[in-house]
């Protein structure tokens, strides 16, 4: 089976050539078709923007919502000025994809945001990369910007079409929050950053107040192959409702960790055995099938799950950013869910209370846990927390926070408890 | 009068600066923050008081707007650090990877605890994941990414950082 799984094709299509992220290799692969073929057809947007509907792409940062059904919430009819925003502020712990493809296929994203920018009318788009990336990460791309402003396919009057679209880097400075779509908006915007109130929703009311479209980077890399192949070819791949190829971080316990990017819908097993298998020939004890902030999933139920969106949300979990974490049969649970309390405990930013102290009770009480210090009332005070954050703050943070302890909880109680009852 | 300790940005970061605000819609001033604390970063190694105040006057914005920006976002080091930042990732997929004892090797070999500094090395108090799961445990030097970590290799990435001129 694991032979007959195409790899690669999509956002990771460069990467087995010789100079992956340069133009001509990007270009010898058919690159930048898509976006000449948009120019010299003159397509129109709306069609475009039903092509991306109709390949049931969906968003890849995390959401999954459906790509081209968000273009849609752009008023095509109004003068106001439009902006793209793509969201390179990778930083959902386990999650390695994009950096990949910015590092070795940039021009593909670049394409990507062209199309898209193209399809809701934006002149300008900005590519917000985490602060982290401001060495060769984002000299790669500040490269591949240069290249394609050189060969006139970004810019002012674009392949003399009179089309002009300016796509800008942006560089953050650390903060997990901000790969939070407005909270983006915020950064860009020079301010701390915060999510905002929704609605008004970003399409309506975005960037410096005009409607504006944030995607992920794998989501806008994967769109020229779909203008260039079509949107059934695209469809056609995964299943019904989780259509074409996902990139998933493997990593933890792994013999091969690494960015796989794969056909949604294909069994986990099979990532597992693409991948090398569990690390020192041992047996799956639990994986995190989608980023630190999605349910953990033991590894029995793990093994007869495939990978989109609908067979995971099936197992108790989300597909997530495609960070797949796994963890072999030695590995201590509250140790795992401590780190993870501590991380959504830094990185809260602290506007909504729930969020803000119910983070830190969490880590706090799994801290007490850990150095033998909880009581069962701590414990049972612990399991209380999760439900009081989620659903009860601006943006998906809280809940981020909350899923993962409630099923730790869920599926390793015993280990929580035989910390509590060392101290007796 | 001669304001004390004040700082001016080099010409260099000026012309820097001046292209980077020409991203954003005119008028727009305080977008350009983060990118100028970047520059002053780079050249000082921390942000101090009087560079808040040469952005905030710089770009005709509040010295407020600037420090909340810098004292929001993790990167920007407010306290004096040394000259080269180290930021071991012990995140989820580098614990399960031993990132606790690379951490733990890096703590003796500089002789200094997490979050503390001397005039060489800061060992960054780094609670994000620095998104390079598949090569855990892994760390950044100045941002630049050293994945696979050994003590082996870290031995031989302090040595080459230590001969440098």
């Amino acid at each position: 089976m694991k032979n007959n799984i195409k790899i690669n094709e999509l956002c990771y299509a460069t990467l087995s050539k010789e100079n992956p992220n340069s133009y001509e290799t990007y270009v010898s692969i058919g690159g930048y078709s898509a976006w000449k073929k948009i120019i010299a057809n003159s397509t129109k947007p709306k069609d475009i923007i039903d092509n991306i509907i109709d390949s049931g792409l969906r968003g890849r940062g995390g959401a999954g919502f459906s790509t081209g059904r968000k273009w849609s919430f752009i008023d095509q009819n109004s003068d106001e000025i439009k902006y793209l925003v793509c969201n390179a502020d990778e930083s959902e712990p386990g999650t390695c994809k994009d950096r990949d493809i910015l590092r070795f296929n940039p021009h593909a994203l670049l394409e990507g945001m062209l199309i898209a920018s193209y399809a809701i009318g934006a002149k300008v788009a900005y590519c917000y990369l985490r602060g982290e990336f401001i060495d060769d990460v984002y000299s790669s791309v500040k490269k591949a910007l240069k290249d394609a402003y050189q060969n006139k396919l970004i810019g002012k009057n674009i392949l003399d079409s009179n089309i002009c679209i300016d796509i800008y880097d942006l560089i953050g400075a650390g903060a997990y929050i901000v790969g939070e779509e407005t909270a983006m908006l915020e950064s860009i915007e020079g301010k701390k950053g915060f999510p905002r109130y929704k609605p008004p929703f970003p399409a309506e009311k975005g960037l410096f107040g005009c409607p504006t479209i944030i995607n992920n980077v794998e989501t806008l890399a994967s769109v020229p192959e779909i203008i260039n192949k079509g949107s059934d070819w695209f469809n056609k791949i995964g299943t019904d409702k989780s259509a074409g190829f996902k990139c998933f971080s493997v990593s933890g316990h792994i013999n091969k960790p690494g960015n796989y990017e794969i056909p949604l819908g294909t069994p986990f097993r099979d990532l597992l055995d693409l991948a090398g298998g569990v690390k020192n020939n041992k047996k799956l004890k639990a994986v995190i099938p989608g980023g630190s902030s999605v349910p953990v999933v033991p590894g029995d139920i793990m093994l007869e799950t495939n990978m989109d969106y609908e067979s995971i949300s099936n197992a108790g979990s989300m597909l997530g950013s495609g960070a797949v974490i796994i963890m072999d049969e030695d590995t201590n649970m509250v140790e795992v869910i401590h780190r993870i309390a501590r991380f959504y405990y830094s990185e809260s930013c602290g506007q909504c209370t729930p969020c803000r102290e119910g983070t830190g009770w969490m880590y706090k009480i799994i801290d007490k846990i850990i150095k033998g210090q909880a009581t069962l009332e701590d414990f049972e005070t612990l399991k209380s927390i999760p439900h009081m954050i989620s659903g009860s703050t601006i943006c998906a943070l809280g809940d981020a926070a909350a899923m993962p302890v409630e099923s730790f909880i869920k599926y390793y109680e015993k280990e929580f408890l035989s910390y509590i009852s060392k101290k007796t | 009068m001669i304001e004390k300790n004040s700082y001016n940005f080099s010409n260099e970061n000026e012309n820097k600066l001046n292209d980077w605000i020409l991203k954003f819609p005119r008028g727009q001033k305080k977008p350009a923050i983060i990118y100028a604390l970047h520059l002053i970063q780079k050249e000082n190694k921390y942000i101090k008081s009087e560079h808040i105040d040469a952005v905030a006057k710089f770009l005709d914005i509040k010295k407020i707007d600037v420090y909340e920006v810098a004292s929001f976002y993790s990167m920007f080091e407010l306290k004096k650090t040394g000259k080269h930042t180290v930021s071991v990732c012990t995140n989820i997929s580098c614990m399960l990877n031993g990132s606790d004892n690379i951490l733990s090797y890096i703590e003796r070999k500089l002789g200094i605890k997490l979050g503390d500094t001397n005039e060489k090395f800061f060992l960054k108090d780094e609670r994000e994941c620095l998104a390079a799961c598949c090569g855990a445990p892994m760390m950044q030097i100045d941002h630049k990414y050293y994945e696979n970590l050994t003590t082996e290799k870290i031995d031989k990435i302090f040595d080459d950082i230590e001969n440098e001129k």
